[in-house]
């Protein structure tokens, strides 16, 4: 390919390709960063809460009667007990919250009892009973589920913690991370000072917060709150939810006229407004990402045309001197071919640079090897696709304007 | 070599149309100097850029070296103005983005001549035109005595075996036309076949065959009467 004397021409016009370059370095720079954001995104909302979703839905009972404690613990288990009657419904629970809920319970654990302890850590309570683990789809690892009398009611003025505790493995990693073996056994200590013994280790199921780091660290213990607003957590055998949703709503709603059923969601719907951001941020990305690309394109096409125009008659003498048309294209695609080299050697650095600002001030992954050549290879196509056009257009100029124009 | 045979052009526009050329028939031996000489508007321009294969023809044949022209495609009739044939244009038409010497590469490089050919050719070429200390100037740099021998010398480079020069001294004084004019016979007595358009007849006098068109068509008689007739009309 003839670079040496299609670069020296360019030389001598150079503004208008150190535009261009410059737009292609940074919307490289751009592309490759949001697309490290994307891809973290995307792997956020590809992330298993544990539950069996599709086949998972909750809903809230709000008494509003005058608050009876001991009519409380009768109402819950008459409620879980219809629940759990009704034919297609795999098994229920009563609990403070779930996974991707956005809303929920989190203590401090540690190793050691006493207040203030640096080595503490922070993790998602869930209460339970021994239906817990079936109804969140949890796979128990290592150790075993709660027994029945191992479920105990809260006791009122007493905020005493439950003496046993289920965590999930990447609990237990973090807790004990020099720990080769099995944890079961092993005692923990929550608010300072009360020690859990823990029982069973799960595979996972994620805290209610789908943005927290922490999102994987998960306890859940055997207790029954009394409290007027209760959370029920139902799981259906394969394909029965959707009937059964309205079905268990209106069960309840008659079984009492003192109260309201709430929130009945599925867990398809609670992921959807879990994760609303990443998806809205990850659209937002494309379309940022899709626009630059295009005003990048359209910038070489108008560069390529201003080009073509001024060169209109040179063109003409080219083709006097014997070029063939596919020689004139070749001499625009060369011409784009060094701009873009240009543009994506810089853009490549500016990328890196950026990345390791974001990787440092976000601390977000760093970013994948394959997206900067992949980034590059795809401009260099928009480039060569843009400049195609005014390349024939210039292809077409007849070799008589070297002796018709002067 | 270049047979003409009843060539007609036509100019279509929206309005009007122009007959550039009138069934132009015309022989041009290997080796001739021919002068074209004519009013504005007979059609010199349009018969050189047939001949130069910059246009194509609307009637008739033309045969270059015995071959019908109007039977080649765009990439051969490329080849044919790359490797045969060498234009020397009134208005110099170098490149202005490139020096001289990259200027008279252009053709050498379509030809795909090899970097050593390419240099040997530019110099020797440059050196024929005595411009071998201004290779590294640009067009802009260099007068139009000077610009019209590199143009001449990126004409030459390919060695072609016809040269067509549309009022190649134009654009020049009497003094720089008449080295060209000397640079031309030259050239003409080392071989190459030479059709050149002008309108001065002591430039015209200089080819060692006259021709002069008028609408479109080859008229005979000496170019003084018709030049005499076409002032007085
Ligand atoms: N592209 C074109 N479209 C329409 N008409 C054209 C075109 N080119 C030339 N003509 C017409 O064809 C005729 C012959 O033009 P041509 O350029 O050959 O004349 P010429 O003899 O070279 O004149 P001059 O001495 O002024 O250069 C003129 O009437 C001109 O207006
Ligand atoms: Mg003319």
């Amino acid at each position: 390919m003839d670079i040496g004397p299609v670069w020296r021409a360019m030389l001598k016009n150079k503004a208008g390709f150190v535009l261009i370059a410059l737009q292609i370095a940074v919307t490289m720079t751009i592309m490759v960063n949001a697309f490290a954001i994307m891809q973290e995104r995307a792997n956020n909302v590809g992330r298993e809460s544990g539950l069996d979703e599709a086949n998972t839905f909750a809903l809230a009972s709000a008494w509003f009667d005058e608050f009876d404690r001991d009519l409380m613990k009768i109402r819950i288990d008459e409620d879980l007990a219809l629940i759990r009657g009704v034919p297609g419904v795999r098994s229920a629970v009563a609990s403070n919250s779930f996974p991707l809920r956005q809303g929920g319970w989190s203590m401090s654990l540690q190793t050691e009892p006493g207040s203030q302890s640096p080595d503490s850590i922070g993790s998602a309570i869930y209460f339970v009973d021994e239906y817990g683990l079936d109804t969140f789809a949890a796979t128990l690892i290592d150790g075993a589920n709660f027994t029945p009398n191992q479920v105990s009611w809260q006791v009122q003025n007493d905020d005493t913690w439950p003496a046993t505790g289920i965590i999930t493995e990447a609990l237990a990693k973090e807790i004990f991370p020099d720990e080769e073996g099995s944890v079961v056994g092993k005692t923990i200590y929550i608010n300072d000072n009360d020690p859990v013994n823990i029982i069973g280790v799960i595979e996972r199921m994620q805290a209610p917060w789908p943005g927290w780091t922490g999102v994987e660290r998960t306890m859940l213990v055997p207790q029954r709150r009394y409290s007027d607003f209760q959370r029920y957590i139902i799981r259906t055998e394969p394909g029965y939810r959707d009937a059964l949703m309205p079905e268990i709503e209106a069960l309840l709603a008659n079984s009492s006229k003192d109260r309201l059923i709430r929130d009945v969601t599925t867990m398809e719907q609670v992921r959807k407004l879990a994760y609303v951001g990443d998806t809205a941020m990850i659209r937002i990305l494309t379309f940022v990402v899709m626009l630059l690309t295009v005003i990048t394109g359209l910038g070489i096409v108008g560069l390529a045309s201003f080009n073509v125009s001024r060169r209109t008659r040179q063109i003409g003498i080219r083709r006097a001197l014997g070029a063939t048309k596919p020689a004139i294209v070749r001499y625009f695609m060369t011409e784009n071919l060094i701009v873009s080299a240009i543009g994506l050697t810089i853009g490549g650095i500016l990328s890196v640079a950026l990345n390791m600002v974001m990787v440092e001030a976000f601390s977000l992954e760093p970013l994948a090897w394959y997206v900067i050549p992949i980034a590059m290879i795809a401009l260099l196509m928009v480039g060569q696709a843009a400049v195609a056009g005014p390349a024939r257009r210039a292809s077409n100029i007849s070799p008589a304007i070297a002796t018709r124009s002067s | 070599m270049l047979n003409m045979k009843k060539v007609s052009k036509t100019y279509r526009t929206d309005t009007v149309e122009t007959h550039a050329l009138r069934e132009f028939s015309l022989t041009v031996d290997e080796g001739e100097f021919v002068s074209v000489t004519g009013p504005s508007g007979s059609g010199k321009t349009t018969f050189l850029n047939i001949a130069g294969m910059l246009e194509e023809l609307t009637a008739g044949t033309y045969e270059l070296d015995g071959r019908d022209i109007s039977k080649l495609n765009d990439k051969e009739r490329s080849k044919v103005r790359n490797e045969k044939i060498g234009f020397i244009f009134q208005s110099f038409n170098l490149i202005p983005e490139l020096d001289v010497f990259d200027n008279i590469d252009v053709p050498l490089r379509y030809r795909g001549f090899n970097a050593d050919e390419r240099k040997r050719r530019i110099e020797k070429c440059l050196d024929r035109v005595g411009l071998t200390s201004r290779m590294k100037h640009y067009p802009a740099q260099l007068s139009g005595g000077q610009q019209q021998r590199v143009a001449i010398a990126r004409a030459l480079a390919g060695e072609p075996r016809f040269l067509l020069a549309d009022e190649p001294t134009g654009n020049l004084d009497t003094n720089m036309a008449d080295s060209v004019l000397d640079l031309l016979a030259e050239i003409n007595d080392s071989g190459t076949t030479i059709i050149m358009v002008t309108h001065e007849l002591t430039l015209a006098d200089r080819a060692k065959r006259n021709i002069f068109v008028r609408d479109g068509q080859i008229s005979d008689g000496p170019p003084e009467l018709h030049f005499a007739a076409a002032a007085s009309a």
